[in-house]
Order: structure tokens, then sequence, then C-alpha cells
């Protein structure tokens, strides 16, 4: 997909900040206990791989609070007429700024019931952020170019990961006790909660999305093609 | 006899021409008909291949427009924004206005689920489950836009799905145009046919009145029934439905529709429009052979008559010649066989009157021989003086035996020696002349002449003795009384022709050798001779012939003595 490359440069910046996260995280915990990390992977029922797919905590062990994440602020970039990243987790309360690296205008949407908002044309880094404070996907457009699309994905907690091209995902720095760990996808007609314990070394676990087969958006993907 | 030969002349030439004739006018209607109706046909299937053309394109080109319309008003953003209100009554308001922004008849909203948001034309609940109206359902699965034709709410429509992506389908747009009665007479009006859109249950649409459709589209009976019931082989052939005493020419072109029924277009053109002038061509042969048939009748009882008339005057004639009127002839001025044939008729019934006549004039006892002569023959029976032998036969004693015999009896004594003495005559090709009491006259030369007159004359009164031992050995047999003959021969010149008044005239010789010659006969009586011939006779006989005395005698009547000689055998 076209989306592959950018997405990877991505999860490399996600691993950083959440990292960085983590350290802190520690410092102000002052050291209670070693922290886990739950692996896995994430695959359709056929058992191929599922990349972008995003695995995140919705149920925290009893007697927990969900901590504070560390950035409250993402950027959902736009660069030759794409989104960048195309699945974009938050936790709740984000501010995502849009800022647009094309030389054009673009006209950024969503109409999705998690978040409706409109950026009308707009150029550089001028755009409002805009805060996603309710859970769920937002499905972000551009009214100027059809095929643009790209999801905003608010989850309850910091403990979330977007999966590799393997399907893999590791949910770091994670206190031991009972999760509610959800996968997620964009083409997902279910997908599967688990509960997993952390303890020292947690077994990886596999969690299973039925997703819908891509379908190639009309008629904007064609024309993009051409235009490039 | 059968019943054909009983027919008159003028019936059997006329009936087998008119029979012709009206079996030719026949194959000539069917083979034109035939013609004008392959023809007819073979065009107007050509107009129902443009038909089908034009409606396949016309309805393709709808299927298009409606399509890329509702399209560009799918990715309008403004309709976006208010589909992402979900607000019922504003989405109605988007609805009447796209509706007839875009000019079609049905526009519906419905959520990304298929649940229907709002509804302009149609009949639908909102907040109800659309998904089943197609083809909003195969959209959804698919994600790309859709037109089908199918029925909504009673009425056939084309429809299109689309979806609004923002940039997942927040929602799907519905348009529908109708395919009506307007549509089917549009295109009934461009192409010149007329146009009904119909399954085996219903009319949807057609350019017929709804009055005319009752009678006009039997969609149960009759060949369209049979046609629609057969569905996806229809289309193919053209068949003929009759309404209203019109000949509709017939198509069904298969549409392909999302209903429970075959679609069909019925396309038809009135067959008898098609003919036009054409039409009237069975009538118009149908006319020009009456009034061939009716000439042809005339001309050709004309002609019969020609024939017929001169054979029935023939016949009558010939009628009369069997009645015995030979004087009857037929006068025809023609130069034909009929002509040929009275003329024939005419030389026969004159053979005919010639050989009464002939038979008249030389009576029954003229031999084969001599008749064919005579017929044949240039007889001059004006009279001509010729060389003629004349023969006398006579029954020595006949007196006594008159008195001695009864009469019967003696008639037929008389009746076999004339057998035998004719019999001799014309052995020799001698004429019997006449039967004079109990004798007979021959003429040897007349009315045929032959080189040897005289000697026939001689053999034949030898024959006459010759056959006189076996006919009284006969007679005496039977308890008759014998015969001696004399027998008398002269040879001289006499006019021979028609003697006697006309009715009864006949042939015969005049002349002094006709008496000499009876004379000789005379005189074998009295020198107890059987045969006499004069010394002319005599002199033109040839060897061979054994001759008795030779006497100089008077003869009564005469001036000078006659030298007649005896013959004894030849």
């Amino acid at each position: 997909m076209m989306v592959s490359r950018p997405r990877a440069a991505v999860n490399g910046m996600r691993a950083s900040t959440l990292g960085f996260a983590t350290v802190l995280l520690a410092l102000l915990l002052g050291g209670d206990g070693m922290a886990a990390e739950i692996t896995g992977k994430v695959v359709d029922p056929s058992g191929e791989p599922l990349a972008g797919a995003v695995v995140f905590v919705d149920t925290l062990p009893a007697g927990m609070t969900a901590p504070a994440p560390a950035e409250r602020t993402a950027a959902m970039d736009q660069v030759q007429k794409q989104f960048v990243p195309h699945v974009l987790p938050v936790v709740a309360g984000t501010e995502v700024s849009f800022p647009n690296h094309d030389q054009i205008h673009h006209h950024v949407y969503s109409f999705s019931r998690t978040k409706t908002f409109e950026l009308p044309l707009h150029k550089g880094e001028n755009a409002q952020p805009v805060t996603f404070d309710q859970l769920g996907a937002a499905k972000i457009g551009c009214n100027i170019h059809d095929w643009m699309d790209a999801v905003i994905v608010v989850v309850p907690t910091p403990y979330y990961a977007l999966t590799d091209d393997a399907g893999l995902f590791v949910l770091r720095d994670m206190p031991p006790g009972t999760y509610g760990v959800v996968g997620w996808h964009e083409r997902q007609r279910t997908s599967q909660r688990q509960s997993v314990e952390v303890v020292d070394n947690t077994t990886p676990i596999t969690l299973t999305i039925d997703v819908n087969p891509p379908r190639a958006r009309v008629p904007a993907r064609g024309g993009a093609r051409s235009y490039e | 006899m059968n019943w054909w030969a009983r027919r008159r002349l003028r019936t059997r030439i006329l009936l087998p021409f008119a029979v012709l004739l009206i079996g030719v006018l026949l194959a000539t209607l069917w083979v034109g008909s035939a013609a004008v109706t392959a023809w007819v046909e073979g065009s107007l299937r050509r107009q129902f291949d443009v038909t089908a053309n034009v409606f396949r394109a016309l309805l393709s080109e709808r299927a298009a427009r409606l399509r890329g319309e509702t399209s560009l008003l799918a990715a309008d953003f403004a309709l976006k924004r208010a589909l992402a209100t979900y607000d019922p009554d504003t989405l109605a308001s988007v609805a009447q206005n796209q509706r007839e922004r875009l000019g079609v008849e049905l526009l519906w909203i419905t959520d990304e689920r298929g649940v229907l948001l709002a509804a302009a034309g149609g009949v639908a609940t909102i907040g109800g489950d659309v998904t089943s109206v197609r083809p909003l359902e195969h959209v959804m699965r698919a994600g790309t836009a859709d037109v089908v034709v199918t029925e909504v709410a009673g009425r056939l429509m084309q429809v299109v799905a689309t979806p609004v992506f923002a940039p997942d389908p927040i929602g799907y747009l519905l348009a529908g145009k109708p395919i009506g009665d307007d549509t089917a007479r549009a295109l009934g009006d461009a192409t010149g046919t007329r146009i009904s859109f119909l399954t085996q249950g219903q009319v949807f649409a057609s350019s017929l009145t709804v009055d005319e459709r009752a009678a006009a589209l039997p969609l149960s009976a009759g060949r369209l029934g049979q046609h629609l019931e057969q569905g996806a082989a229809a289309g193919k052939t053209t068949f003929l439905v009759h309404a209203g005493g019109i000949r509709m020419l017939s198509v069904l072109i298969p549409i392909e529709a999302e209903i429970a029924q075959p679609l069909f277009a019925l396309v038809q053109a009135s067959f008898d429009d098609a003919l036009g002038p054409l039409g009237k061509l069975p009538q118009w042969v149908s006319a020009i052979g009456l009034v061939a048939l009716l000439l042809a009748l005339l001309v050709g009882g004309v002609i019969a008559s020609g024939i017929a008339a001169p054979l029935a005057a023939l016949a009558q004639a010939m009628g009369a010649v069997l009645g015995g009127d030979l004087s009857r002839r037929v006068t025809l001025a023609r130069g034909d066989e009929v002509g040929f044939l009275a003329r024939a008729f005419n030389a026969m019934v004159s053979g005919l009157a010639e050989r009464e006549h002939i038979k008249d004039i030389f009576g029954r006892f003229v031999s084969r021989d001599v008749a064919t002569a005579l017929l044949s023959g240039d007889l001059a029976l004006a009279g001509e003086r010729r060389p003629v032998t004349i023969l006398f036969q006579d029954v020595r004693g006949f007196t006594t035996i008159a008195e001695r015999t009864a009469p019967e009896v003696l008639l037929r004594v008389v009746n076999r020696l004339f057998a035998e003495m004719v019999a001799a005559v014309e052995a020799e090709g001698g004429v019997i002349r006449q039967f004079v009491g109990d004798g007979v006259m021959a003429l040897f030369g007349a009315p045929v002449l032959h080189d040897d007159d005289p000697e026939r004359a001689v053999r034949a009164a030898l024959g006459m003795v010759a056959r006189l031992p076996s006919l009284n050995e006969g007679l005496q047999r039977d308890g008759m009384p014998l015969l001696r003959i004399g027998i008398g021969i002269h040879t001289g010149d006499v006019i021979a022709g028609r003697v006697g008044p006309d009715q009864r005239s006949e042939y015969g010789v005049v002349g002094d050798a006709v008496n000499l010659a009876s004379r000789i006969e005379g005189l074998t009586r009295d020198l107890e001779a059987t045969i006499l011939v004069s010394a002319a006779t005599a002199s033109h006989l040839g060897p061979g012939f054994l001759f008795g005395r030779r006497v100089v005698l008077p003869i009564r009547g005469k001036a000078e003595p006659v030298e007649v000689v005896e013959v004894l055998a030849g």
C-alpha cells in the first residue's frame, strides 16, 4: 500500500516518544517494581500479519489510574497529497495539529461521530490544532483530494502501539497487573479484546482481527496516480 | 363416356385455360405476397434493430448521466457536511433540493449502514433499512456507484446508488429516473415504432394510450404471451400480434433489470402501414387477374366458337348426309384446319354423291375393279364414240322351261344362272349393262377401255360356258331344269354415255353394233352354236382360240350379209 513507507518512519518516532515517557514515569514512580512489556502480533483470521493495527489497553489493573500521557500533542502531516501517518493513535485529550507541507492548500475535515471538524483551506502550519477528547476513530479526509485519507484512533490509556509490517507490536513500561488489551484495525469487521496478566516476562500474545478486504476508492485513487 | 368426354367442345377448350389462368394468378399472388411480406419483415426487422440499438444507447446514456450527476452530487462538500449532521429535517430539504437540481424523480439519502435518512419521491419509511433496494446492497458491498433498472413502488426506474465518501462512506445517495410512458413515447417517436416495457405480468410503460393497451398487449394470450413465456429465447424472432384488426410485427428485446420477472421492451410496428401501397397488391393482382380471366374467357369463347361453330355446322351437315341428303355442302371461307376439314367434308360428300350417281347409272352389276376405275378416272359420261365389244347371252329354250316350271323356282334358277354369268363377265373386267329376261348384256371397252377387250369378251363367253356344267349339276340335284346358253359377240364403234332422262339416266351404249351383237346371239339358235363372234371381233383375237364354222349370213335389218365365226375353245 502507499501508506507503508511513511508509516515505518512514524513507528520509529512513536517508539522513541514512548521510551522517553517510560523513563519519566520510572523517575516519577521512584522505581516501584520492574516495569514489563506486552509483546505480540496482530493477524487476520487466515494468520496473515496485519500492519497498521492499533493495539491499546482499555482496562487497567484494579486500583490503577491511567497515567497521564507524556505528550498531549500529536501531528497529522500532509505530504505529497497524503496524510502522514495514515493511522495516528492518540490518547484522549490530545491536541492534533495538521501541518501542511505541500505547496498547495488542503481542506482537512472529519465527519466522524468521534470528532467532527473542518480546517478550511490552509497551508503551512497555520491551521488550528484539533483536540480529540472522545474515544473512537475519526476518519480524516481532504475536500480537495478525495483520495487523501487517514484515521485518528483516540484511545483511553497511554499504553498503545501500532503494528509494524510484520504485524508485531510492543506495549512497554507496564507495571505488573492484569490489563485488557484491544486490537483495532481500520478495515475491521470484529476486533478482539484480550485480558493479559503482566508479570516479568509475559508470553507474546496474538490478537486476531477479522478485516474487510482493502477496497479501491473511486474515483480519486486513480486520479491521484495519474497526477503523480 | 366420362363426364369430361361429355362436355361440349367450347367447355373443353375454355375450362383448362380458365383453370390454368386461375392457377397462374394464384401462384403469382402467392409468390408476390410472400416476397412482399418477406421484404417488409426484413425492413421492419432492420428498423427494430435500429430501435434496439437506440434504446440501449439511450438507457446507457441515461445511466451514465445519472451516475455522473449523482457522483458529482455525492462529492459535493456541502452535501457531505449536511449528511454528517444526520438531521432528518435538514436532509429532507437537501433531498428535495437535490431532486429538483438533478431533475430526477426519486432522491433518497441513507447513512453508511443503509438506513434511510431522507426521501424525496418514491414510497419509503424514514429510519427504515433500505439495503434491499437495488442497487444499494451491491454498492455497499463493492463501494462503487452502480445503476440498475428496477421497480420502485410499481414503477420502472433506472436507479443509481452512490456512496458519499468522507473519506470513508458516511452515507449513500439513491437517485431514480423513471422509464415511463414519456420515455416510451420519445423512443417510439424517434424510431417510428411503438414501444412498451413489460413483463409477463405487467405493462410498466408504453407509448400506447392506457385504453389501447388492454387490447394491444395481451400478456398472457396469443403470440405475445407465448414469447413472453419463452423469456430468454425471445428477442431473436419477430412475430405478429393482431390488435384491433391491425397486424403488428413485434419483437421482444430483453432488458437487464433487477425485478422478479424478465423485463422486455416490446417493439412493434404496424405491418399494414409498413406494407403501404404494397398492401393493396393482392387486391390489384386479384382485380387484374379477374379482368384477365374475363378477357381470356371472352377471347377464348370467341376462338372456341370459331372452332366449335363450324364443327357444329359440319356435324349438322354430316347428320344430313347420314340422313341421305348428299346435296349438303358446308361453306367456310377459312384457310385453317377447320377450313380444310370443311373442304374435305365437301369433297367426301361429293365423292359419295358421285358414287351414288355411278351406282345409279351402272346399277349394281359393276365389278369392283370397274367401279374403282370409274370412280377414280375422269369418266366421260357426256357421250363419246369409242370401240366397244358387246356380249349378249341367252338361255336356249327358256320359254319352254318357263312354261314347265313354277315361277318361284324359275326365278331361283335364273338368279343362280345370273350369278355365274356375272362372275364370268367380271372375271374379265367387263361391265354388265343389263339383264334381259333370261340373259345378260355385257360391255367390254366401256366405260373402261382395255387393249384386249375383244379377247376379254371371248374369254368371258368361254368362262360362261365352262361354268355351265357345274351349274347344271347343281340344278339337277335340286330337281330343276337343265340350261343351255347361246352367246353372241361383236366389236364395233358405239356412242357411250349417259342415256335416259335425268333422274332415270344410265350409262349405256347406243349404236348399230349393239343391234348386230344381239342379232349374232340370235343366230346361235339357227346354227346350233354356243358362241358366235362377228368377223370384226374375230379379227382382234390372238392365237390360242379354237374356231369352228365360219359362215356369212344375211342379217335382218342389214343390207350386207355378216360373217360370223364359231368359237369352240380358248
